[in-house]
């Protein structure tokens, strides 16, 4: 089991996570245009939470990013030069009030899903009902138990790409 | 007008500019959207005559209404240009992300016009429109295309290409984005003929529905509807290819061996219930699509070992399959992914090879005309091998890559007997000798013979459909109206970007809500399917225009007179009484002349000038 940072390993056995599997991803989109009209009541892929990539036809996988996985010194937490961006019950949070809107985070969040407009926002898990899940019926999102290995193969395909 | 931008971008590749054009909510009340849109400019933008791969062409695309709103399976992508193979209007609609992505950038639909004087390809970011230098990508294959130009301007570029096939003015020549093809009519060899070779295009601009949080539970219910139905399972199990068995053995109208039988008696490797367990690695979906019946084909040892195709479709598992006469299904996904790779339609491709396997079985053609053992036996090995041929125009494959049409008539010696088409285009995978409404689809479909302008095959094969019962797929009665009804039904679903496979979810009275949480417009049941009729005559008159008229809509002669041998539809044909007699009752129905015209009260009373 791995231990999401900033919770201790019986606090992680019980919450849950958005875990992606590449492997059943279909690349349809769907979740990326669901994640925005859920927050932003419009459509803009720049909006959603989420990233889907198509790299070539064996190739389609989500990116996400819930929980702290310690991506290591490239992560958004030890980018941020004001400190906003903080963990809170092991979920990566961004301070609005704090945030300067330098960008340091989206640069560094090696997910591509650190977003950016007045301030730096991200996924919130839609208040623990997370819509891209609803709408995935290929289980390439999942929201359960940490599966630490998931993130480990999504980030290897990113720097495939 | 909510979810428009009222924009349609027009390049002029002769003048290296492009304009803008604007559109009120008339012009979107009229069209729609996605298949509309581009009958529309098509049908408007050039003079009688045109030639087909002339620079005063026009290619046009457009994502439907729905096309960039989340709603399961309705992220369609519509092309149109006169078709170099049928010298008719043809729309070709693929599942790409393209015509979405043209919505982001802030067009509602893109209009090509000219030609430019090196291999160019369009880069379209937001408001800046570049024509760029592709001399480097002239060569490439669909696969390389995106990959180098992603490459170059970012992976989040969405890409829509062609292949050499394109190049070469193979007359079925696809325009690909993400593995999925916009295939029929040759719409690729068009773009080449304006040299271009891709459209590169990042959208960063919002789509705004008007109601987000109807539209946020019409997305929910739809997918929900959608998962728990019977056929997710199929789709997502064995894809689209699922009812193959049951075309083939219950209903004998899986044409086999160029339409020489309805029975493919060694169907058992092309069936997926045969092949989806063995080599099927992931689904793989259209955009927007959560119900997928894409499927990745991986081959990983043996003499196709490699192969990795997004198939194979059932049209596929027909046309490089049993029209061929080949059992082998690595076979048929080395071709696939041929056709795929080199940019050409699948359909047309294999209809053209199994074509030549029955000349060469008759005598009309020899191996040595040919170049290899072009036979049914050795489908196996020579379909892959005249794939390629086709696709870059050499040897014998210069020669298919016209069409069964054109090269009947280049070979002579009686070779037209057995060229299988209507208006040139070859048919897809039902035979119509066994369903006579499906058959008078494949004559009235503008775009020559089609499966999907009507979708006549479902009503006729499952007996009911929509508003009818009890339908008798071996009748020619009724059929004309009922023909005329389910075109402009299939018109309203290519308009706004839907998956015609979702047509048993989303009736045409269902879109109207759908319509107007993204819209704020509303329609009834009746204005939509209006709309439908007047994009379909809008059609039919452009093709009359073009001299394409009653005589050249007629089914080929097999069908007329070589009865299904053997089998449930044994002794099926459609003679030419029953074929004048449904071509009567559609124009009837239709309120066309007799020729396949519609009349100048038809033009006026659906406001078509």
């Amino acid at each position: 089991m791995y231990n999401i940072v900033g919770l201790s390993e019986e606090v992680t056995k019980m919450v849950k996570m958005l875990v992606p599997y590449p492997e059943k991803c279909t690349g349809c989109r769907f979740c990326e245009m669901a994640c925005s009209l859920f927050h932003e009541g419009k459509i803009n892929h720049a909006d959603a939470r989420l990233q889907v990539h198509k790299k070539d036809v064996r190739t389609d996988f989500p990116s996400v990013c819930t929980h702290c996985v310690a991506c290591g010194e490239e992560c958004c937490v030890h980018a941020c030069p004001v400190e906003a961006i903080k963990i809170e019950d092991g979920i990566v949070r961004v301070d609005e009030d704090e945030c300067t809107a330098c960008g340091a985070c989206v640069d560094a969040c090696p997910f591509g899903v650190m977003r950016m407009e007045e301030t730096a926002f991200k996924c919130d898990l839609c208040g623990g009902d997370p819509t891209c899940v609803k709408f995935c019926p290929m289980g390439a999102i999942k929201y359960e138990e940490p599966n630490a290995e998931q993130y480990e193969k999504v980030k290897r395909l990113l720097e495939g790409e | 007008m909510k979810a428009y931008h009222g924009k349609i971008l027009r390049i002029d590749l002769t003048a290296g500019k492009s304009s803008i054009r604007t559109v009120d909510e008339r012009y979107v009340r009229k069209y729609l959207g996605g298949q509309g849109f581009v009958v529309e400019l098509v049908y408007h933008g050039m003079p009688k005559g045109t030639d087909a791969l002339a620079p005063e062409n026009v290619l046009a695309m457009a994502g439907g209404l729905f096309a960039g709103f989340p709603i399961p399976t309705g992220g369609k992508t519509a092309f149109a240009a006169k078709s170099p193979q049928t010298g008719t209007l043809v729309e070709s609609i693929m599942g790409g992300v393209i015509g979405a992505e043209l919505r982001h950038a802030g067009y509602d639909a893109l209009e090509i016009v000219g030609r430019a004087e090196k291999p160019s390809y369009i880069f379209i970011e937001d408001d800046s429109v570049e024509i760029e230098d592709a001399s480097e990508l002239w060569g490439k294959n669909t696969r390389e295309v995106p990959e180098t130009l992603k490459k170059e301007l970012g992976w989040d570029v969405k890409v829509a290409c062609i292949g050499v096939a394109g190049e070469k003015l193979v007359r079925f020549a696809c325009i690909d984005c993400e593995e999925r093809q916009a295939g029929r009519g040759g719409l690729g060899a068009v773009m080449a003929s304006k040299n271009l070779k891709a459209i590169a295009i990042r959208g960063t601009k919002d789509l705004e529905p008007a109601d987000p949080g109807a539209l946020m539970e019409l997305a929910l219910r739809y997918q929900n509807i959608m998962e728990n139905a019977p056929s997710f399972k199929e789709d997502t199990v064995y894809g689209t290819g699922e009812f193959l068995g049951w075309i083939n053995k219950e209903k004998g109208v899986f044409p086999t061996r160029n339409w020489q039988t309805g029975v493919f008696d060694e169907r058992e490797q092309i069936d997926p219930y045969y092949w989806a367990t063995r080599y099927v690695s992931k689904n793989k979906a259209c955009f927007a699509c959560t119900k997928p019946c894409g499927k990745l084909f991986e081959i990983k040892s043996g003499k196709f070992a490699g192969v990795a195709v997004d198939g194979l479709e059932y049209e596929t598992l027909y046309s490089l399959g049993s029209a061929c006469g080949n059992a082998s299904i690595e076979s048929a996904a080395r071709g696939n992914e041929l056709c795929d790779v080199l940019g050409m339609d699948t359909i047309s491709a294999g209809v053209a090879i199994g074509f030549a396997m029955e000349l060469v079985q008759r005598g009309i053609l020899t191996e040595e005309d040919v170049g290899m053992k072009l036979t049914f036996d050795n489908a196996e090995d020579a379909v892959p091998q005249m794939l390629e041929l086709m696709g870059r125009r050499e040897g014998f494959g210069d020669v298919l890559a016209d069409g069964v049409k054109r090269a009947a008539e280049r070979i002579g010696k009686g070779a037209d007997r057995y060229a299988i088409h209507t208006k040139g285009m070859e048919p897809p995978a039902y035979d119509v000798r066994g369903m006579k409404g499906h058959g008078l689809a494949y004559m009235t479909s503008t775009r020559g013979a089609c499966h999907l302008r009507a979708g006549f095959y479902a009503p006729e094969l499952v007996g009911k459909f929509w508003r009818w019962e009890g339908i008798d797929r071996q009748s020619p009665d009724g059929k004309g109206e009922m023909v005329a009804t389910m075109e402009n039904f299939m018109c309203v679903y290519d308009s706004v970007g839907l998956c015609k496979f979702s047509r048993g979810f989303f009736l045409i009275e269902k879109l109207c809500e759908v319509i107007e949480a993204i819209t704020g417009m509303k329609f009834t049941e009746d204005e939509l399917l209006g709309i439908g009729e007047r994009i379909h005559n809008m059609k039919g008159h452009f093709n009359h225009r073009e001299g394409v008229t009653r005589k050249d809509w007629l089914l080929p002669t097999r069908v007329l007179e070589d009865p299904i041998p053997a089998g449930p539809s044994q002794g099926s044909t459609i003679s030419p009484e029953q074929m004048n007699k449904m071509l009567d009752d559609y124009m009837a129905a239709r309120g066309w002349t007799a020729d396949g015209d519609p009349t100048p009260e038809k033009l006026e009373e659906l406001d078509i000038a």
